[in-house]
C-alpha cells in the first residue's frame, strides 16, 4: 500500500488526558484534527495510572472495613478470603470499557485516530509507520513512564513536611516495613523465582514481586532534534506558560512537560490550548493553587504552598498557621484506629489561605471545594464564617482556632 | 467536635458578678471574663436532652450503610469472599452507640467545669424577666436571678394525635435504647430524621416501610428529595405515600396493628414490631413560662419568635433564644453553636457580629447522602425568575460504582445559578457517597460569591466523585443529555 500524506489543522501527539481533550475542543471549533497513539487511548490514567489505582484503592478500603465489621456490630463468622484475579479481571474490563468510550467520543468528535510510533521529520511534519502527515499546529502530549534508576529521598519529599511525617508514621503503625535511607545496589533472582534485594541496610529475600516507583521520566523519543524542541535539565520539553515550545507552531502539555503531572491538569491545559489557537482566545491555565489527593490509607489532600514554601516566599513573621489532630468519628467504635490531620496555612494580615494540607479518611472528597475557595482567594474570615456541617470531617476546616 | 447548645441559662448571682452559660462544649464560657455560674435545665429525661441530637445524628451517619452497609455487601465484586453472610447484632450496635454518647456526655461536664461554668441539674421556668425558678429531680425548689438570660431548650419530637400513638410508638430518641433489634418496622413521617432512620435501618437489613402523608423532605429542594427516595425504594425501602395514620393497636403476639387512610380515603392496614414516629418537632418551651414574662412566640410551634435587625433577640430585650426554639432558623447542631457563641461574644466581649442564617450548608445522612447549600431550585426561580435563572447538572457515575455494578441513576449535582455575567452561584446541590464532606468547602466558596464561570475553571482532582462538581456544563435549558460519559 502506498504510503498516506495527509494534512491537517491539529496534530495531536499522544492520546492520553491532554491530547484527547484538546484534540476534541479543538474540533469543536471547526479544526479538522487527528490525533497519534501508539497503545491504548486514555494513556496513563486510564490504563495505568489514576483508574486502575483508584480501583485498588477502594479494594483496600474494603480490606480496611472489614476489620471494622466486628465493632460496628456485624456478626461476621469464619474467614474472609481474597481473590486478586476476580478484582484483576473486573479492574481490566471496567478499563477496556473506558478505552472503547475514549475511541468513540473521539469519532463522535470526528477527530481522526491515528494508530503507531509518531516521529518529527521537521517542524510540520510527523511519521508514523512510514506515513506522513502534517499541520500548522502540533501538540506533544506523549506523557510519561515510569524508571528504575536509583534515587535517594524519604516520604512524599515535595510536599509539607507534616503529611511526610504522618503519612510515615501512619505506614509503620499499619505494618509495612519501612526502610528509609536505604537504597538498592542488587537484585538478584533464585531459582525458585523469587528475587533477593541488596540494599546498604541489609538483604530483603524471598520478593515476590519488586516494584520501583522512585519517579518518571517524559516521552521524548520522538525525534525532537529534528526540529528545535528545547528540553529542560531534567529532559522534560521547555514550554511558557501558554504551552508554547522553542518552536513555532509545536505545542507541548501533560506529564510531558514535568510540571504538576495531574490528568485534570492536562485536560485543562489541553482544553485551554485549544481555545486559544482555534478560537482566537487569550487564554492560559493558571498553574497556581492546583489540589491534588495522594490516595494513601488514609488519603492526603493537598493544595497551595507547603508551610516550608509559605515562609521561604512571605517571610515567617507574615505567615500564620492553623492546626487540627483528631480521630474522626468513624472510629468511635473500631478498634483499629486512623488520624486525621489538617493545617492551614494563612497570609498575614487578611489570613488569605495559600495552603492547606490534611489526612485524613475523606479528605479525598473533602478537598474540592475548599481549593475553589483558596483560589478565590479566600480568608480565614470566610472560612469561620461558613456553618459547620455535622457530623463530618470537614466542619474542622471551618471552626479551626 | 459535637455538641449542641440545648439550654443556657445566665444568673446574675449579685451585681458585680454574670455569668453565662453555654452549653455547647465548646463555646461554654470560651472568651469571657465574667463567667461565674450557669444553670443548666435538664428536660425530661434528665440528660437526655444532650444525647438526642448526639445519638440521632451520630447513629445515623456513621452507621450509613455507605460506609458500613455498601462494603459488607459489595465487597465480594472486590475480590473479598466471606463465607458466612453478616448479620448485625443489635445490643453490640446499641451499645457501643450508647458508650459513645455518654462519652460524649461526659465531654461537655469536664469542659463545662474547666471554663468554670455551674451546672445545675434542674428544671427551669422564668418567675419573672429576670428571675428563674430551678426546680430539680427530688423536688427541691430554688431561685436564682440574672442580667441576660439565654434560652436553648431544644425540641423534642412530636406524636399525632390518634389512639395508641403515645403509647405503643417509639421515637428518634428512643431507637438507641431498644433492647431488642426493631424488627419490621414502619416509620411515619417525611423528614430527614425519617428517612436518615429509615435508610440505615433498611440498610441493616430490617423489613423497613416510610409513611408519608405528601411530599418528602419538606423544605429542600424537589428534585433532589424525589431523587433520594427513589434511592431508598432501589435499596428497599417501602413507601406508603398519601397515607395518614389512623389508629396503633397491640396484638397479643406483642406486635403492632397500624390502619391508615390512603390518599383515596381508603382505609388499610398492616401489622409491624416497632412504629416510629418522625412528623416533626416541638419546641420545649411549654413549661418555661414565655407569657409570664412576655416572650412572644409561635402557638403552633412554641418556638421564639426573634426580632429582624437581631434574630436571637426575643420581645424582651435580655432575654434571648438560640437553636431549635428560635422561629424560623434552622434546626442544625452547628447553626445553634454558632449562634450560641456569636451571642456571647456581643454580651460580653463587645463585638458586633450577627449569625447569618443565609447560605447555611446541611446534609442529609441518608444512605446516599445529599449535600446542600444556599437555595433551592424553586427557590431561585420564584426570587429571580425563570429567565435569570440557569441551572447546570449531571448525573455521573462515582468510580466506586463500577466494580460492584451499583446503580448510579441517583448520582446527581446540580449548581442553581443566575444567569447574566459570570452567572454567580445561589445553590449547589449534590447527591451521592460523601455528600457531607464534599459540600463544606464549596458552601465557603458559595458564600464567598463563587460564580459558574469560577468554578469551571479550578482544575478537579481525579479521581473523586467531587469533581464532577467543577465539571458541570450543561444546562437544563439546554435539554441535552447530563450524564457524564468516561473519566
Amino acid at each position: 500500500m502506498a504510503p498516506i500524506a495527509k494534512s491537517f489543522d491539529y496534530l495531536v501527539i499522544g492520546g492520553g488526558s491532554g491530547g484527547l481533550a484538546s484534540a476534541r475542543r479543538a474540533a469543536e471549533f471547526g479544526a479538522k484534527c487527528a490525533i497519534i497513539e501508539k497503545a491504548r487511548l486514555g494513556g496513563t490514567c486510564v490504563n495505568v495510572g489514576c483508574v486502575p489505582k483508584k480501583v485498588m484503592w477502594n479494594t483496600a478500603v474494603h480490606a480496611e472495613y472489614l476489620q471494622d465489621h466486628k465493632d460496628y456490630g456485624f456478626d461476621v463468622n469464619g474467614t474472609t478470603t481474597f481473590s486478586w484475579k476476580t478484582i484483576k479481571d473486573k479492574r481490566d474490563a471496567y478499563i477496556k470499557n473506558l478505552n472503547g468510550i475514549y475511541k468513540s467520543n473521539l469519532d463522535k468528535s470526528h477527530v481522526e485516530a491515528i494508530v503507531g510510533d509518531a516521529k518529527f521529520v521537521s517542524e510540520r511534519c510527523v511519521e508514523v509507520d512510514g506515513n506522513k502527515y502534517t499541520a500548522e499546529h502540533i501538540l506533544i502530549a506523549t506523557g510519561g513512564r515510569p524508571v528504575f534508576p536509583n534515587t535517594p529521598g524519604y516520604v512524599l519529599r515535595t510536599f509539607d513536611s507534616m503529611i511526610s511525617s504522618e503519612l510515615t508514621e501512619e505506614l509503620q503503625h499499619i505494618g509495612i516495613n519501612l526502610m528509609k535511607q536505604t537504597q538498592v545496589s542488587k537484585v538478584e533472582k533464585a531459582a525458585d523465582g523469587r528475587l533477593t534485594v541488596f540494599t546498604n541496610n541489609g538483604e530483603i529475600s524471598e520478593v515476590d514481586t519488586l516494584l520501583w516507583a522512585i519517579g518518571r521520566v517524559p516521552n521524548i523519543e520522538i525525534g525532537l532534534d529534528k526540529v528545535g524542541v528545547e528540553l529542560d535539565a531534567r529532559g522534560n520539553i521547555k514550554v511558557d506558560e501558554y504551552q508554547n515550545t522553542s518552536a513555532k507552531g509545536i505545542y507541548a502539555l501533560g506529564d510531558v512537560c514535568g510540571k504538576a503531572l495531574l490528568t485534570p491538569v492536562a485536560i485543562a491545559a489541553g482544553r485551554k490550548l485549544a481555545h486559544r489557537v482555534f478560537n482566537s482566545e487569550d487564554t492560559k491555565l493558571d498553574y497556581s493553587n492546583i489540589p491534588t489527593v495522594v490516595f494513601s490509607h488514609p488519603p492526603i489532600g493537598t493544595v497551595g504552598l507547603t508551610e516550608e514554601e509559605a515562609v521561604t516566599k512571605y517571610g515567617k513573621d507574615n505567615i500564620r498557621m492553623y492546626s487540627a489532630r483528631f480521630t474522626p468519628m468513624y472510629h468511635a467504635v473500631t478498634e483499629r484506629k486512623t488520624k486525621t490531620v489538617m493545617k492551614m496555612i494563612c497570609l498575614l494580615p487578611e489570613e488569605k489561605i495559600v495552603g492547606i494540607h490534611m489526612m485524613g479518611i475523606g479528605c479525598d472528597e473533602m478537598l474540592q471545594g475548599f481549593s475553589v475557595a483558596v483560589k478565590m482567594g479566600a480568608t480565614k474570615a470566610d472560612f469561620d464564617s461558613t456553618v459547620a456541617i455535622h457530623p463530618t470531617s470537614s466542619e474542622e476546616l471551618v471552626t479551626m482556632r | 467536635m459535637v455538641s449542641r447548645a440545648d439550654i443556657c441559662f445566665e444568673i446574675d448571682m449579685g451585681t458585680t458578678q454574670q455569668c453565662s452559660l453555654a452549653i455547647s462544649s465548646q463555646s461554654a464560657g470560651l472568651s469571657y471574663r465574667k463567667i461565674k455560674m450557669a444553670a443548666p435545665i435538664v428536660g425530661f429525661p434528665r440528660a437526655a436532652f444532650i444525647r438526642g441530637c448526639l445519638q440521632l445524628r451520630w447513629g445515623t451517619t456513621r452507621l450509613s450503610p455507605n460506609t458500613v452497609g455498601f462494603s459488607t455487601f459489595s465487597r465480594r465484586k472486590y475480590g473479598w469472599n466471606a463465607h458466612v453472610e453478616p448479620t448485625i447484632d443489635w445490643t453490640t450496635l446499641t451499645t457501643v452507640v450508647q458508650q459513645h454518647v455518654k462519652s460524649l456526655n461526659w465531654g461537655h461536664r469536664v469542659q463545662l467545669k474547666d471554663k468554670n461554668v455551674d451546672y445545675l441539674n434542674a428544671k427551669g421556668s422564668l418567675l419573672d424577666a429576670h428571675t428563674v425558678r430551678m426546680l430539680s429531680a427530688n423536688g427541691k425548689e430554688k431561685t436564682v436571678t440574672a442580667s441576660n438570660i439565654v434560652l436553648a431548650v431544644g425540641g423534642r419530637p412530636k406524636y399525632p394525635d390518634i389512639p395508641g400513638a403515645m403509647e405503643y410508638a417509639i421515637t428518634s430518641d428512643d431507637l438507641f435504647m431498644l433492647e431488642k433489634p426493631p424488627g419490621k418496622t414502619l416509620v411515619i413521617g417525611a423528614s430527614y430524621v425519617s428517612l436518615e432512620c429509615a435508610g440505615f435501618l433498611t440498610g441493616l437489613g430490617f423489613d423497613t416501610t416510610v409513611m408519608i402523608r405528601s411530599i418528602p423532605l419538606r423544605g429542600f429542594d424537589r428534585q433532589m428529595a424525589d431523587l433520594v427516595t427513589d434511592h431508598m425504594e432501589g435499596s428497599g425501602t417501602r413507601f406508603l405515600r398519601q397515607h395518614v395514620p389512623v389508629a396503633i393497636d397491640k396484638t397479643d403476639s406483642g406486635q403492632l396493628q397500624v390502619t391508615w387512610r390512603d390518599g383515596n380515603g381508603q382505609e388499610g392496614g398492616s401489622m409491624f414490631d416497632t412504629v416510629m414516629m418522625a412528623v416533626g418537632r416541638f419546641a420545649n418551651t411549654g413549661t418555661l413560662g414565655l407569657d409570664t414574662v412576655g416572650v412572644e412566640w409561635y402557638s403552633e410551634s412554641g418556638k421564639v419568635i426573634g426580632r429582624d435587625e437581631n434574630p436571637e433577640q426575643s420581645s424582651v430585650p435580655h432575654i434571648f433564644a438560640i437553636g431549635d426554639i428560635l422561629h424560623g432558623r434552622p434546626e442544625l447542631t452547628p447553626v445553634a453553636i454558632k449562634a450560641g457563641r456569636l451571642l456571647a461574644h456581643r454580651l460580653f466581649a463587645n463585638t458586633h457580629e450577627h449569625m447569618d442564617y443565609d447560605k447555611v450548608p446541611t446534609t442529609v445522612f441518608i444512605p446516599l447522602e445529599y449535600g446542600s447549600v444556599g437555595l433551592s431550585e424553586e427557590a431561585a426561580l420564584e426570587r429571580f425568575g425563570s429567565d435569570d435563572v440557569e441551572v447546570y447538572h449531571a448525573f455521573y457515575k462515582p468510580l466506586e460504582y463500577y466494580i460492584p455494578e451499583r446503580d448510579a441513576s441517583q448520582c446527581y449535582i446540580k449548581a442553581v445559578c443566575k444567569r447574566d455575567g459570570d452567572q454567580e452561584m445561589v445553590g449547589l446541590h449534590f447527591l451521592g457517597p460523601n455528600a457531607g464532606e464534599v459540600t463544606q468547602g464549596f458552601a465557603v466558596a458559595l458564600r464567598s460569591g463563587l460564580t459558574y464561570q469560577e468554578m469551571v475553571s479550578s482544575v478537579g482532582i481525579h479521581p473523586t466523585c467531587a469533581e464532577e462538581v467543577v465539571k458541570m456544563g450543561i444546562t437544563k435549558r439546554s435539554g441535552l443529555d447530563p450524564t457524564v460519559t468516561g473519566c
